[in-house]
């Protein structure tokens, strides 16, 4: 048996027939439109205190849904998904500290 | 579809500078490395709630006025240091797998888990020093 021929868990990545090899790129998908529901969650609770963090957070969601649908080739998604949590951790900290 | 049209849309860092460096890896393997960072995103997003959430709606603890502000700030601030260590984290594993190294060892599980015993600690303190007064 040649090594990995007849196991589906062995399959070639690059397999041109497969396009979504172990349905990574659909499970993936799937992780971004979970973080857009929780930037999502994140903004309906600034939101109740403070109105614009609040819809600032709230358009976040969008944004990082849209990079996870469609922007698989956009160099730098990840690091603009960091530097928005530390903005919304940093909004968080103003908030709790003045009011 | 062509290979290199599958490589260029998992491909995920550039060709230039130290994540860039080596061979693509298998696109498996880059997809878990992005669901990785991504869960981690959320429980930094989780802790930033939950601070905002101990500060803005948990009702005073009687006697100890600074209560709140001691369990939430060190949450939204850990938020925050865990969202920059999940970042390196997916840098560093890039890396490895481009250069078909061993992963390097995460210290995210043992980070969160010091930090949320200790707040839990501290939770117990303040309950204690509150019940006390």
């Amino acid at each position: 048996m040649t090594p990995g021929q007849d196991d589906p868990g062995q399959d070639d990545p690059w397999d041109l027939d497969d396009p979504d090899p172990g349905r990574a790129r659909e499970r993936t998908s799937l992780a971004w439109t979970r973080t857009a529901l929780s930037f999502a969650a994140v903004g309906v609770v600034v939101l109740k205190k403070d109105v614009v963090p609040g819809l600032v957070i709230l358009c976040a969601a969008p944004v990082t849904w849209q990079l996870g649908r469609l922007a698989h080739h956009l160099r730098g998604r990840l690091e603009l998904v960091t530097v928005t949590i530390v903005a919304v951790a940093l909004a968080a900290l103003i908030v709790a500290v003045t009011h | 579809m062509s290979a290199a049209t599958l490589e260029a849309q998992v491909t995920d860092t550039p060709s230039a500078g130290p994540a860039g460096q080596g061979t693509e890896p298998d696109p498996r393997y880059t997809f878990a490395n992005e669901r990785t960072f991504l869960a981690w995103s959320r429980t930094a997003l989780a802790l930033v709630v939950a601070g905002l959430g101990v500060v803005q709606l948990l009702p005073p603890f009687p006697g100890v006025p600074w209560g709140r502000h001691v369990l939430g700030v060190p949450l939204i601030v850990f938020g925050a240091v865990v969202a920059v260590t999940a970042y390196l984290e997916w840098v560093g594993n890039q890396r490895a797998m481009r250069l078909r190294q061993p992963l390097p060892q995460s210290v995210m599980p043992k980070l969160l888990a010091v930090v949320v015993a200790a707040l839990a600690v501290i939770s117990g303190v303040v309950v204690l020093v509150s019940a006390l007064r």
